[in-house]
């Protein structure tokens, strides 16, 4: 019995042959550049046509907006022509002008009257949407790519209108997408 | 009654039959069997391995994957850093239930492409109840849809895991950075860690996964993504091949909502602790003591 | 049948006189020699039984070959349902081969002397029922070539954290004891000679304890997961342990009946009065205790009553366990009424039928209706039901056949040389004289 059990401790002993482990030092202090991305909607607009590669085309707004520009702007998304006819406007209680510029397609217009560029339109939205803006300060809201260690990469953080149509802000019903096909739904006894 | 001859007879014909009967049923076995390498039986337990061991095994790995699915693929086994504990966080006020973050995990972690695979799981819920029971995860339907809200689960990370616990051959553990890893080199694929599971976690590979040459993420870590055998359990890893290099997982880029959050712990400013902190925060299951890293929260 | 042939071993001509004994592993190998031609002779009834099980245990084994070549997607477990008719058999064969334990208690702890005389017939169906449980272990297993990841010492043991680790010890722990006893017992009456009981008592009293303990380390398998609601009950491991003493007892008496009839053994009718009266309160109390576990889990209703109303009633218009279970209950009820009444006494077919139900009851009860419902719902309340495909039940009847196999061998030596027909060249003549039967140990 007493070997059995000798033998038995030693085999015990046996284990835990493992190798040290390895740890990598810990993250450095932030070097990586934080970005907010600039979506194209911010500098053109879809045409609704295709190249020859079936890319859709866009045309950017100063094409036409250098040589045309409107004397006011519209009061409401019916009078909208060209690319800009079939707008869906749902946003509260805003009007165009309530962000737009007449005459300036490159920027945009705070409530007080500050003129600011159309990229920086994050500032425009924070006016209203103060609590999503204080997340999205705080990373908690609008996503992101690239790092979440800032001393091993970049980041690049999603714009507002990256995820929401500044003209209708809210998401939009779609399909989703890859449905789950595993063992049991196959089988046609699926889940509920 | 019957003659020593005629039994001596009868018998050499049974053991001969019986004999046949044998080889033929062993024959897939044998198949098996002979498919299989000494290497590979013997091969000891991650933790035991030597980093040459390793690297060998590693590049051994991208071997067979190439002559397997015909991919040329990149293995690495990036240890842990010290000073950095992953959290994740979900706000399931945004989340609208499209199933990006599912398709990107299936995406960049090589799931079998016939199953639809993915390590999230996402459930349609009713507005105003918290009952799973009346969740729906095969929901084909626009979303979001109208008095429904979404959450999606996966691998919680837990810091007292019931399928660390269970596990009979340490297969799976708890790495120094929080997350919970299988060696699928190590896995004697019993399941007892899928029973035990709270949350649907961990999948088994009922067969090898079947994914075409160009679809293959050649970016893959051992203990993570890389292409897995059949008869092993595997698990989300937060996408540790690009966490521990600093990266974001793949399910958080792919959210369109931007209702996932990631990060350091131990970090006070990071993304992580501000949501923690400020949000209200809940975890699924509390009640059953498995301390998971995975948060749940919503807008106030 | 009626030719006397002697029994083929005993034809060989063996000096009758005493002589020089020679080295004891001689006279060791000399034994297990003869048994094992023992193994490969006997009446055409015998060579029926064992083609049959042999040619279903090779139909096992081919289906077991296609499983680990084509991987496990030939069964019909999912990740919903991650285990399925293999485990459902282990956990019954746990509890067989605990419940064979109850043949040891009344022998060794009562000194029941009608059940002493019959006691190695108790610890061969342990033994049998050990080797059930660990083939369906290995055929439940993803990757048996891994097999020895799991070896103390070997390979890496998550031992004392992990219930499936304490059940490998256990479970070994139990064969190796109860074949040191049965191998021991058998081969000192092979040579005639009375057993020492140092050799065997406190292994026969360590089984005993042992017995106990693999089924509540089997309970304690499904009863620690927090995630499994129906699973989750304090009351997992008794109910294990008394349908234990169901199952086996019932086992034993069915195979106490072959053996007088085909095992030349001669015994009284002690050993199945005794192993009745347990039956008689084990049934009544497995009941009690089902109503208690329907009683809490439907009162109060809620999402963790779901797995008991699928079982008992179907949930989200899923039923597929509902007849399994219902047939459980009702053998179960038809076993406990048939014991209670007093033909149970009377008559021995009234109480082989009980022991038919009782057993067939359990098994269904504790194999299919626990194992299942644990996981339906699902942890995130998916309702996905399993229905074993064939591969499943070509393996388990197998695994099965594999441990009637051992069982038919294992009782035709150990019978052989507890009835005095095997003994060694210098052991005297048995003052009984063995029976007149030419079939050895055919439980058939």
């Amino acid at each position: 019995m007493r070997v059995l059990a000798l033998s038995f401790l030693a085999l015990l002993a046996a284990c835990g042959t493992d190798q040290p482990g390895r740890l990598r030092p810990p993250p450095g202090p932030p070097t990586g550049a934080t970005t907010i991305h600039v979506p194209d909607r911010l500098t053109s607009i879809p045409t609704g046509e295709v190249d020859a590669l079936g890319r859709p085309q866009r045309a950017p707004c100063v094409g036409c907006h250098s040589l045309r520009r409107p004397a006011r702007l519209p009061s409401s998304v019916d009078e909208l022509d060209e690319f800009h006819q079939g707008l869906r406007f749902v946003h509260g209680g805003v009007s165009c002008a309530s962000c737009h510029v007449v005459g300036d397609q490159d920027v945009l217009h705070r409530a007080d009257g500050t003129i600011i560029p159309m990229v920086d339109v994050l500032q425009l939205c924070a006016q209203c949407h103060g609590p999503q803006y204080r997340d999205y300060l705080h990373g908690a809201h609008g996503g992101m790519n690239g790092a979440w260690d800032l001393s091993s990469g970049d980041r690049v953080r999603n714009n507002c209108v990256d995820c929401h149509d500044p003209h209708q802000p809210a998401f939009q019903p779609s399909v989703p997408v890859l449905p789950p096909r595993d063992r049991g739904v196959l089988q046609g006894r699926g889940a509920r | 009654m019957s003659s020593p001859t005629r039994r001596v007879a009868l018998k050499v014909v049974g053991g001969t039959l019986g004999a046949g009967a044998f080889a033929y049923a062993a024959r897939p076995f044998v198949q098996w069997a002979s498919a299989l390498s000494v290497d590979e039986v013997l091969r000891r337990h991650y933790k035991e391995l030597t980093p040459d061991e390793m690297s060998q095994i590693l590049r051994q790995l991208e071997a067979d994957t190439k002559a397997r699915y015909g991919a040329d693929v990149h293995i690495e086994d990036l240890p842990p850093q010290e000073g950095v504990s992953f959290g994740y966080a979900l706000n399931l006020s945004v989340c609208i239930g499209c199933r990006k973050c599912a398709e990107a995990c299936h995406v960049e972690n090589n799931h079998d492409r016939r199953t639809n695979n993915s390590y999230i799981r996402v459930l349609e819920m009713d507005q105003g109840s918290f009952d799973m029971e009346r969740g729906q995860v095969d929901y084909d339907h626009a979303v979001p849809a109208p008095g429904k809200y979404y959450m999606p689960v996966q691998c919680h990370q837990c810091d007292n895991a019931p399928c660390v616990k269970v596990c009979p051959v340490e297969a799976t553990w708890k790495e120094p950075d929080g997350v919970v890893v299988v060696d699928y080199n190590w896995c004697i694929g019993c399941r007892y860690c899928e029973a035990a599971c709270p949350y649907h976690a961990r999948r088994f590979n009922w067969q090898a996964p079947e994914i075409p040459a160009d679809q293959i993420n050649p970016d893959q870590g051992y203990l993570s993504n890389r292409i897995r055998p059949k008869g092993v359990v595997e698990k989300c890893t937060f996408c540790l091949h690009r966490t521990r290099r600093g990266q974001l997982p793949a399910c958080l880029e792919a959210c369109p909502t931007g209702a996932r959050v990631f990060g350091n712990l131990l970090d006070p400013d990071s993304e992580i602790r501000w949501v923690l902190e400020h949000k209200r925060v809940y975890v699924l299951k509390e009640e059953l003591g498995t301390r998971p890293r995975f948060f749940y929260f919503f807008d106030v | 049948m009626s030719d006397h042939s002697p029994d083929p071993v005993d034809a060989i001509d063996l000096p009758r006189s005493p002589t020089p004994l020679p080295g004891h592993h001689i006279t060791y190998l000399r034994f297990l020699g003869r048994g094992l031609r023992l193994a490969f002779t006997g009446s055409w009834r015998f060579y029926a039984w064992m083609s049959v099980l042999t040619a279903i245990g090779l139909v096992g084994l081919n289906a077991w070959g296609q499983q680990l070549l084509h991987g496990m997607q030939v069964t019909a477990m999912t990740d919903h349902v991650s285990w399925g008719l293999y485990i459902a058999n282990f956990t019954f064969g746990v509890g067989l081969a605990a419940g064979a334990v109850m043949m040891v208690i009344p022998a060794y702890l009562y000194d029941d002397h009608d059940m002493h005389d019959v006691v190695i017939i108790g610890e061969i169906l342990a033994v049998s029922a050990i080797v059930v449980c660990l083939g369906f272990v290995i055929v439940d297993m993803g990757r048996p070539d891994r097999l020895w990841h799991i070896l103390p010492g070997i390979g890496r043991f998550h031992w004392p954290v992990s219930m499936l680790a304490w059940d490998v010890l256990v479970l070994n722990g139990y064969l190796l004891l109860n074949l040191h006893i049965v191998g021991y017992l058998i081969y000192m009456r092979y040579l005639g000679r009375r057993p020492a009981r140092r050799f065997y008592l406190p292994f026969v009293f360590l089984s005993i304890v042992w017995a106990i303990s693999i089924h509540t380390v089997t309970a304690f398998l499904y009863q620690g997961l927090g995630g499994r609601p129906f699973w989750n009950s304090a009351l997992l491991a008794p109910r294990f342990i008394v349908t234990a003493f169901i199952s086996g007892p019932a086992f034993v008496i069915v195979l106490l009946e072959v053996v007088r009839r085909y095992g030349g053994l001669r015994f009284g009718d002690g050993p199945i009065v005794t192993l009745s009266r347990v039956m008689r309160i084990t049934v009544l109390l497995n009941l009690f205790m089902l109503g208690s576990e329907l009683f809490t889990a439907l009162y109060a209703g809620g999402a963790h009553a779901t797995s008991v109303k699928y079982l008992f009633f179907g949930a989200h218009g899923k039923h597929a366990l509902v007849p399994y279970i219902w047939t459980a209950v009702a053998l179960n009820v038809a076993s406990g009424v048939i014991l209670l009444s007093s033909r149970s006494r009377t008559s021995r077919r009234w109480l082989l039928a009980a022991c038919g139900c009782a057993f067939v009851g359990v098994y269904l009860e504790k194999g299919m209706g626990l194992i299942i419902p644990g996981f339906v719902p699902s942890t995130l309340h998916e309702v996905v039901e399993y229905t074993p495909t064939l591969t499943e039940w070509k393996i388990s009847a197998g695994v099965w056949a594999l441990g009637l196999l051992v069982l038919t061998v294992a009782l035709k030596i150990g019978l052989a040389v507890w009835t005095g027909r095997m003994r060694d060249a210098s052991t005297p003549a048995p003052q009984v004289a063995p029976v007149d039967d030419d079939a050895a140990a055919e439980p058939a």
